[in-house]
């Protein structure tokens, strides 16, 4: 007997109870499309996490001046600016993990170029940072050794403020003050997107010495800096480094060991990770959900054919004297139980799409879908229905041909 | 065609066994009707099963045009039913989902015979208990009657020697039984053996040779000249 008559054969029994089959197939449904979301969110979450590592750079630190509790009275933030450029040296010599620190400075100021205006931040820092943080130009340059040290009037600017000032045209050798100081400008960076807090490209870049003799010269005196982003020269070594950094720092600063630091350094492996380790969660729980909903399906064919099979049973006698062999009998109950677990399959795929697609529009949650887990629902749901379907079809395949006719 | 000797079948009944078929030698020719009469518990019906290798015999050997198949494998013996055999029931025992057509391909299925090959045997099976018309109609929209036409055109579509039929008129009104008659006397003259099994005496008639049996024996085996 080929397969499409057995196929055809099993499609005619389900229709005539329709109802039954699709009840019966109500935990597949529900575990495959718990099966989808279930790994839509645990993508969607890696995914991000990747985007967001691709965005900072990875193994980054950071490392911040922070206002210290003096005597139990906070001096608020920003009011002192311990952190400087010889800190950033004795770290550099100190801890042989850390590949590249760049400085930076940074304020808030209003920005005036082609008769538009625009409130964005500028840092002022060195080309370190473009390599650490994954910037990419998409016109213009770095800056030129003579430019960082004698401090030129150039700048770099993202896209929100290219859009801005400039509109879609070229900025560069364009010139734009920045607290009234003139700009050129030298270089255009790529767009990297908003993240959950801010939008990156709104964003000027001016050398380190610029920044600090000419917009921020009160706020950061000598060679006093905001903060510094410090490149780990491998992930394994993050942790490490933190702590070596801490130490380093505490000791510079002059602050016992358990004083409170003027500094404070900032992880974002580490939020991340906190990220990732609540989708993962998530995951667990849904699992568990499409494990158990999987199962209790199996279990509700398998209870269905037992039935089925018991109903059937004179007509499995027929089909026999017929002429239908052991091996007919099993097949045509193992497809049958096998197109059950299948219509779960594809409706529970169905469904799982429509939460996939109501959870991101709905929370804006990120979450990816991909084929494999698809395919996956496919071979969960279609094994199912063998392994459940097996013991009904092998209990019809045994009937002695006249006992089975006789059946009443 | 049918050589069958000592043959017994016994059921076990919780402590008791029951004797069905007490050491039955029947041999039947190709081309014969054979009816088997005997009242309920005689082993008419377990006879017929065992002839018709539904069932297996307990002791004793049975040879189907010279093979010995008291000890054919469940697979084998499907095969046999398929190819050789073609069964009649009281109850039709039509599948209730198929129409007409579909019913009478069933045993084409499991035969391995191409589409359009079943399709036309099945056609002419119909055709030939003239319900050419009737094609897709299911069982619960055709009269008792043409349901045991339909179940007649099944037993001979695979072109079979030997056509088994147990109480084929037991549900039928006479007129309907009379034409079911026909055409299994018909099929008979074509060449195929027929078994029959009933306890009406009138439709045993039709017999060219009459097997009465009681508690599991023969009682008597005679010819028959049907009027």
């Amino acid at each position: 007997m080929s397969l499409t008559d057995l196929i055809y054969l099993s499609q005619k029994s389900l229709r005539s109870n329709i109802l039954r089959s699709v009840l019966t197939s109500l935990g597949i449904i529900i575990g495959v499309s718990s099966v989808i979301t279930m790994i839509s969110i645990g993508n969607g979450a890696r995914l991000e996490v990747e985007q967001q590592i691709e965005r900072f750079g990875s193994n980054n630190l950071i490392l911040r001046a922070q206002s210290s509790n003096n005597r139990g009275v906070s001096m608020g933030n920003n009011s002192v600016n311990s952190l400087t450029l010889k800190d950033m040296e004795a770290l550099k010599s100190e801890i042989p993990a850390i590949s590249a620190i760049a400085p930076n400075v940074s304020l808030s100021s209003q920005v005036i170029a082609n008769g538009n205006n625009w409130l964005t931040s500028v840092t002022g820092t060195t080309n370190e940072q473009f390599n650490i943080s994954n910037w990419k130009f998409e016109l213009g340059r770095e800056f030129l050794e003579d430019e960082l040290v004698s401090g030129s009037r150039v700048a770099i600017i993202g896209k929100t403020v290219q859009k801005n000032l400039f509109g879609e045209d070229n900025p560069i050798d364009e010139v734009i003050r920045i607290n009234k100081v003139p700009f050129t400008v030298i270089g255009l960076l790529d767009a990297k997107g908003g993240t959950a807090w801010a939008d990156l490209d709104d964003t000027i870049i001016v050398p380190l010495k610029t920044a600090k003799q000419r917009l921020v010269a009160k706020k950061f005196p000598g060679d006093q800096i905001r903060q510094m982003t410090i490149n780990v020269s491998s992930s394994d070594l993050l942790f490490k480094t933190e702590a070596d950094i801490d130490t380093v720092m505490r000791k510079l600063h002059k602050i016992s060991a358990n004083g409170n630091p003027d500094f404070v350094i900032r992880n974002y492996a580490q939020f991340l990770n906190a990220r990732q380790e609540s989708s993962r969660v998530m995951s667990i729980l849904l699992a568990t959900v499409a494990g158990i909903s999987l199962i209790v399906g199996g279990i509700g064919i398998m209870n269905i054919m037992l039935v089925t099979v018991t109903e059937r049973t004179k007509e499995i006698g027929v089909c026999m004297s017929v002429g239908a062999k052991k091996r007919d009998v099993l097949l045509q109950f193992l497809i049958e139980s096998l197109m059950i677990s299948l219509i779960g399959g594809c409706l529970g795929i169905a469904l799982g799409l429509g939460v996939i697609f109501g959870v991101s529009e709905y929370f804006n949650w990120k979450m990816s879908l991909d084929y494999m887990s698809l395919v996956l629902s496919f071979v969960f749901s279609s094994s199912i229905g063998v392994i459940f379907g097996f013991y009904p079809a092998r209990k019809a395949a045994s009937l002695n041909p006249i006992d089975a006719l006789r059946y009443e | 065609m049918i050589n069958i000797t000592s043959i017994s079948k016994e059921y076990v009944m919780g402590d008791n066994k029951l004797l069905a078929l007490n050491n039955v030698d029947v041999s039947i020719n190709e081309g014969e009707f054979v009816s088997i009469m005997g009242s309920s518990g005689s082993g008419k019906s377990t006879l017929m099963n065992i002839i018709g290798c539904l069932d297996v015999p307990s002791h004793g050997d049975y040879f189907f045009r010279d093979n010995n198949i008291s000890n054919y494998s469940s697979n084998k013996l499907a095969e046999l039913r398929n190819k050789d055999i073609g069964f009649i029931f009281q109850n039709f025992n039509l599948l209730p989902r198929l129409n007409a057509l579909e019913n009478v391909i069933l045993p084409l299925l499991y035969s391995g015979k191409s589409k359009k090959e079943r399709v036309e045997l099945a056609l002419k099976a119909l055709e030939n208990v003239g319900l050419k018309d009737r094609t897709h109609h299911r069982p619960n929209q055709l009269s008792g009657g043409q349901q045991q036409r339909v179940s007649i055109a099944r037993a001979i579509a695979g072109t079979p020697k030997l056509i088994l039929a147990d109480e084929p008129t037991g549900a039928l009104d006479s007129t309907t039984s009379l034409e079911i008659m026909k055409i299994l006397n018909d099929l008979n003259k074509s060449g195929i053996t027929i078994v029959l099994v009933t306890h009406e005496d009138d439709i045993a008639n039709y017999g060219s040779r009459i097997i009465k049996m009681k508690d599991g024996k023969i009682l008597e085996d005679i010819k028959n000249v049907p009027n």
